[in-house]
């Protein structure tokens, strides 16, 4: 443990040394627009290109199938209301726990006269692929899935809800932002047509991200302007942001696998410890189909942000399921679509881990949660009565 | 999320945490649309608030204004209670967020209502509520 314990890689991680590295001549010398005919441009353009070689590589798909944009949401965004846009009317579905990327999209698109069908998720927070199927209309334009839930981490059939995409005619988005360089993907084994992936959740910078496009799918830009990304996402390019994200990209290939092991068993020492040691405390999300560092909890009769706060004065950030805005506290959407009862809701707590955690952390966070859930609890009215 | 030094002490060592018995009153107050709730039980001397307990569930601040409130309740006149507003408990732990003003509006409510129930069970007919 060195001074603070970072728990919210679900949030955002730390840029690997490896990627600053790779990005900082691109702040320098290699400052130019790759759009420019000189040689400032060609420079700027080849630190493009070989970050989309690196995550085409990655992604086993051809280079004229991957637009950088500048967010994961952006990404869900292009895919969605390009593909909408494209056919002018018609059906869409989803599920209740999308990233608000996705769900705030397909709202506006509600208003706009397209019909949007949320799926009911279980439990464990799957969807089930029947569901999908049986929703599909003969006007059905387009499925939108996530890969992995960001709060709770369960992972979706993706490839069987693909299965059926495929079989109907339709295109499938899937949002990967928590699962690309995580878990693998495999768009053609997954009939995955559109799929959105951000940096800075694999140690890449912020505000840079891609949207993989199958050859073939029927796509309008959202933003209008240059010639950029092939005519299907305008503006000059954040070279120094695309060429970390390459680079993070190329190290999630070497990385991946050994660490989502790691992560894994880190993972669940948590929560055995957790669950040894106080009492009340129930586990979200899938019990295995989750993704590796992630580990969502409800405590009872407590609520989260005092937990949050509480862990944050011992140096230990994670992050709350429930969120205070103007004295409301919503619980978790996420958690309410999966039926937890509320009086659990309101004490959820999400711990992510990521490449820098060890061992020792995990003992530091077992050693000052449990006395902190006592604590507070042991103020609680609703403990005694 | 920015918070005062002193809600940070108060959360991290609440004083008067706990329930109390036989309480001269007890008042509690709940806020909409959050789940938070504060419950305030009070000691009476000679028309003084001699002793204070609290429980509560709710956030970080609620918790904090709660251990605040009973400072500021402590010695004071039952009668000076029922007007103890928001922004006495808000100014206690040096000021609170606007997203977080609900703490302060909880705790001051809670803390009223238990003057209110003093006060009441005062002027109830002698054998009902007395408490020795
Ligand atoms: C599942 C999911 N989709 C989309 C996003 C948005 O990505 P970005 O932060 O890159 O805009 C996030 C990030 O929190 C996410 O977890």
């Amino acid at each position: 443990m060195n001074g603070r314990v970072y728990l919210d890689h679900n949030a955002s991680t730390q840029v690997h040394p490896e990627v600053v590295a790779a990005m900082l001549p691109y702040f320098g010398e290699r400052f130019g627009n790759p759009s420019s005919v000189h040689s400032f441009g060609r420079e700027a353009r080849e630190g493009v290109e070989i970050a989309r070689e690196q995550i085409t590589n990655f992604l086993r798909v051809s280079k004229d199938e991957v637009v950088f944009t500048s967010g994961g949401t952006e990404s869900d965004n292009l895919a969605i209301k390009g593909v909408a846009g494209a056919r002018g009317a018609g059906h869409i579905i989803t599920s209740p726990i999308e990233h608000h990327a996705v769900l705030r999209t397909c709202q506006v698109l509600e208003t706009q006269g397209f019909a949007v069908t949320y799926l009911p998720v279980d439990g464990d927070g799957l969807v089930n692929p029947d569901d999908v199927r049986r929703a599909i209309r003969p006007d059905t334009i387009l499925i939108t899935i996530m890969h992995a839930n960001s709060e709770v981490g369960t992972i979706q059939p993706v490839d069987t809800i693909g299965a059926v995409a495929r079989e109907r005619g339709i295109p499938f988005h899937v949002d990967g932002v928590q699962t690309f360089g995580k878990v693998p993907i495999d768009l053609d084994g997954f009939g995955i047509d559109l799929l959105s992936f951000s940096s800075h959740k694999i140690y890449g910078p912020k505000g840079v991200a891609g949207l993989y496009i199958r050859k073939g799918t029927k796509m309008v830009s959202v933003q209008h302007g240059g010639e950029h990304e092939r005519r299907r996402r305008a503006g000059t390019e954040n070279v120094p942001g695309i060429v970390g994200f390459g680079k993070a990209a190329e190290l999630r290939a070497r990385e991946m696998e050994a660490e989502a092991t790691r992560l894994t068993a880190l993972r669940n020492r948590l929560w055995d410890g957790i669950s040894a040691r106080v009492a009340d405390v129930r586990l979200n999300g899938h019990p295995t189909r989750r993704l590796p560092g992630t580990l969502n909890l409800c405590f009872r009769h407590v609520e989260s942000e005092s937990i949050v706060l509480g862990l944050d004065l011992k140096g230990v950030a994670v992050s709350a399921g429930s969120a205070c805005t103007s004295g409301n506290v919503e619980p978790s959407y996420v958690l309410v679509a999966m039926g937890v009862p509320l009086d659990w809701a309101m004490g959820s707590v999400r711990a992510t881990l990521g490449r820098l955690n060890t061992d020792a952390d995990i003992d530091y966070v077992l050693e000052v949660l449990p006395p902190l859930v006592e604590r507070i609890r042991s103020l609680s009215p609703a403990a005694v009565s | 999320m920015n918070y005062s030094e002193t809600l940070i002490d108060h959360f991290r060592n609440p004083r008067n945490a706990g329930m109390m018995r036989d309480p001269d009153g007890i008042g509690e107050e709940t806020f909409d649309g959050c789940g938070d709730l504060a419950r305030f039980y009070l000691k009476v001397v000679d028309g003084r608030v001699a002793d204070v307990r609290f429980q509560t569930y709710g956030c970080g601040p609620t918790i904090a204004a709660s251990s605040a409130g009973t400072e500021l309740a402590t010695g004071r006149s039952v009668s000076d209670l029922l007007t103890l507003s928001e922004r006495d408990v808000a100014a206690a732990v040096d000021g609170l967020p606007a997203e977080r003003l609900h703490a302060a509006q909880v705790v001051a409510g809670a803390i009223r209502a238990a003057a209110r129930d003093f006060l009441s069970r005062r002027s109830a007919p002698s054998g009902m509520k007395q408490h020795v």
